[in-house]
């Protein structure tokens, strides 16, 4: 039966949308090699072209390829403008300003070597990288049913989290509307400013407008309603959860940074999902939630959110066997070298693009 | 967008196109091996100690001025910094200890220097320093920050589980041949006086104004809490008006001993770096010509298909 109905178009779970995201972003945090950067943003593209619907949230993707940009050029430019002298290959000689000695260590201009520019490239690279991952779950997955799908216990907190995650999706779907509108009422060029108050005006009332309806339907249907509990749980249950995902928050960031102390890591990462779960069953206890047409975790949910976990695992796994690959080093200029493991753990990305059935058209969507 | 997008992409890997230039391994077009024959040039002495492998000596001929990585590196040896200083902080001296060699550390058994941050206090090339017919002098000041002795010595010697007291001093002696004998010369130098790491030491002065009074010196002890080349902060700061202390008087029992030295040579048969680091890491020439062709094939069907879906959108 698997076979037949498999590819019929479907939404896929947005939850394994960001899973498969979060593996590309987490193997991409790994590296600062570009060649495994590249490849990881060409399969990102891919996939969400592949597989993204018309949803406004999915054509606000080109935001975030704009904003990798943006953050590529100001590292290099950061990397030119305080003191990018590291190395030996000078490429370019600017006049450098002279500082007062209490600002002994920060370096205006000067000498620009080609192995500091590099260093600076490849680091925003992978900033760029992993933000266009985050980029590329926002587009493929529709956060609207992200937060229906959340589990009771995560409910509150997951309310806020999607709440914050769908800001710049929301910001960019307004943009693309007030954009086609403007194009709409046909083009009169005007001056630069003017274009800039015509976008941004329309854009900040829209969200305006938007959350405070969207605040008024969830108002009627009855989120944020505490219900009968004593104030007293409730304070206990929040300070829980809030300091179980502080302590996952930093215990996650250790583990994914090798520099952090070890202590860090593990140990503070085990309390913090305890004590999380305990404020989860004693936050779950108290709500009750139905649901309408619950979201199904099936087989090609399975194979996107390992897909995505690959990527992550092959990035752990090459790293500790082979680092000079992974971190190109800029002392000697060369070639940044690259091993068939990780290039291969990469592409693994891209199953997603071919092994999922097709989004569901938008005549045949039902309102979520 | 996404023919934007493409452009992009390829405008980025021409960019690392562009800048990469073929390196070559220990660098033998610069400095020559084995010691110094003058009092200009500096001779470098790197000494792999429990990591293994043969004392390699070289010398930056000519030179009379310049800090110590421009020491090092100009005599030819191939230097790798961490990730977090830059080459302010040399984790690797012709790839030791490279990403595959577990150092014992002690308490981290199976630590391997990935050049990412500060290497371990128990693990770590220490810097050294010494005039001729000196002895070695644990730096004080961070590679970058020190100027060499011209004439004199630089040494790095790998620290394996050494206390301050017990740094591994290198075991070449800093005496050039045929010159064996003669009184030190060289000037104590003066502490860095402040807690910034970017302080630079102030050259010395011409040869004219040094002291006469020249005698051996003893082995100095290392400044304690100093982990590696970064250099240390000191309670006291000399005098402000900069002018170097005059040398204190040493004993003269601890002659560096030319006699003592342990087997070097002026790494002429040190293996290709570049090589030998490819070798490691199990890179292949192939990997990046397909990661660059399926970076360029995924551009492309992301276009056609971004094209098509728009067409479909639009009829």
């Amino acid at each position: 039966m698997a076979g037949a109905t498999y590819f019929l178009p479907r939404d896929l779970h947005p939850g394994a949308w960001w899973l498969w995201a979060l593996g590309l972003a987490v193997g991409a945090s790994r590296t600062t090699n570009p060649w495994l950067l590249l490849t990881i943003l060409a399969v990102a593209c891919y996939v969400v072209v592949a597989r993204r619907t018309d949803a406004p949230w999915a054509m606000a993707f080109r935001m975030y390829l704009y904003l990798g940009a943006l953050i590529v050029t100001f590292r290099v430019l950061f990397r030119i403008i305080f003191g990018g002298a590291e190395g030996s290959t000078i490429i370019l000689r600017l006049p450098e300003i002279p500082l007062p000695a209490w600002a002994a260590g920060i370096r205006l201009l000067g000498d620009v070597s080609a192995e500091s520019v590099l260093g600076g490239l490849y680091d925003g690279l992978r900033l760029a990288t992993m933000v266009i991952c985050l980029g590329a779950a926002n587009a493929l997955a529709n956060p609207k049913r992200l937060l229906k799908a959340m589990p009771s216990a995560l409910y509150e907190v997951g309310t806020a989290v999607i709440v914050a995650m769908s800001v710049f999706p929301q910001l960019a779907e307004s943009v693309v509307r007030v954009r086609q509108a403007r194009k709409l009422r046909g083009g009169h060029g005007g001056k630069r400013f003017h274009a800039l108050r015509a976008v941004v005006i329309p854009v900040l009332a829209d969200a305006l407008d938007r959350s405070l309806r969207l605040a008024a339907s969830m108002d009627s249907r009855g989120y944020g309603r505490a219900g009968v509990v004593a104030a007293r749980t409730r304070l206990v249950t929040g300070t829980l959860m809030i300091v179980g995902l502080i302590g996952v928050c930093v215990g996650v960031y250790a583990t994914l940074d090798g520099s952090t102390p070890r202590y860090l890591a593990a140990p503070v990462l085990f309390s913090g999902v305890v004590v999380a779960l305990i404020g989860f069953r004693t936050a779950g206890a108290r709500v009750k939630r139905s649901r309408y047409r619950p979201e199904r975790w099936q087989l090609a949910e399975v194979v996107v959110a390992a897909s995505g976990i690959g990527v992550a695992v092959a990035m752990f796994a090459t790293s500790s066997v082979d680092p000079t690959n992974l971190n190109p080093s800029l002392v000697t200029l060369s070639w940044p070298m690259l091993s068939w493991l990780p290039l291969g753990g990469v592409l693994l990305g891209l199953v997603p693009a071919f092994l999922t059935p097709l989004p569901q058209p938008e005549l045949e969507r039902v309102p979520a | 967008m996404t023919r934007r997008l493409a452009k992009a992409l390829s405008a980025v890997a021409v960019a690392v196109l562009a800048t990469a230039t073929p390196a070559s391994a220990i660098d033998h077009s610069k400095g020559a091996p084995g010691f110094c024959h003058g009092d200009t040039g500096v001779t470098v002495v790197v000494d792999f100690q429990q990591l293994g492998g043969t004392t390699i000596v070289r010398c930056l001929p000519g030179a009379t001025a310049g800090t110590g990585l421009d020491a090092l590196k100009g005599a030819g040896f191939q230097v790798a910094g961490v990730q977090r200083w830059g080459e302010a902080f040399i984790c690797r001296v012709e790839n030791r200890p490279s990403a595959v060699e577990v150092v014992p550390v002690n308490g981290r058994e199976k630590y391997r220097e990935l050049c990412l941050d500060t290497p371990p206090a128990g693990g770590y090339w220490s810097y050294w320093h010494a005039g001729n017919n000196c002895s070695w002098t644990y730096s004080q000041w961070g590679v970058k920050n020190r100027q060499f002795i011209p004439g004199g010595f630089e040494g790095w010697s790998f620290s394996l589980n050494a206390t301050a007291d017990t740094n591994p001093v290198p075991r070449v002696a800093p005496v050039r041949p045929g010159t064996e004998g003669r009184l030190c010369n060289a000037l104590e130098e003066a502490k860095p006086n402040t807690n910034d790491p970017n302080e630079r030491q102030q050259p010395a002065p011409p040869a004219g104004e040094r002291p006469r009074e020249e005698s051996p010196t003893t082995t100095p002890k290392p400044a304690p809490g100093t982990p590696g080349q970064a250099p240390a902060p000191t309670e006291a700061p000399v005098s402000s008006d900069r002018v170097l202390p005059p040398p204190k008087p040493r004993p003269s029992s601890a002659k560096p001993d030319p006699a003592q030295n342990v087997a070097f040579t002026g790494g002429e048969g040190a293996a290709d770096v570049n090589q030998l680091i490819k070798d490691q890491s199990g890179s292949s020439d192939y990997a990046p010509w397909v990661a660059a062709g399926a970076v360029v094939l995924l551009a492309g069907a992301t276009v056609f298909t971004a094209r098509r879906h728009r067409r479909a959108r639009e009829s």
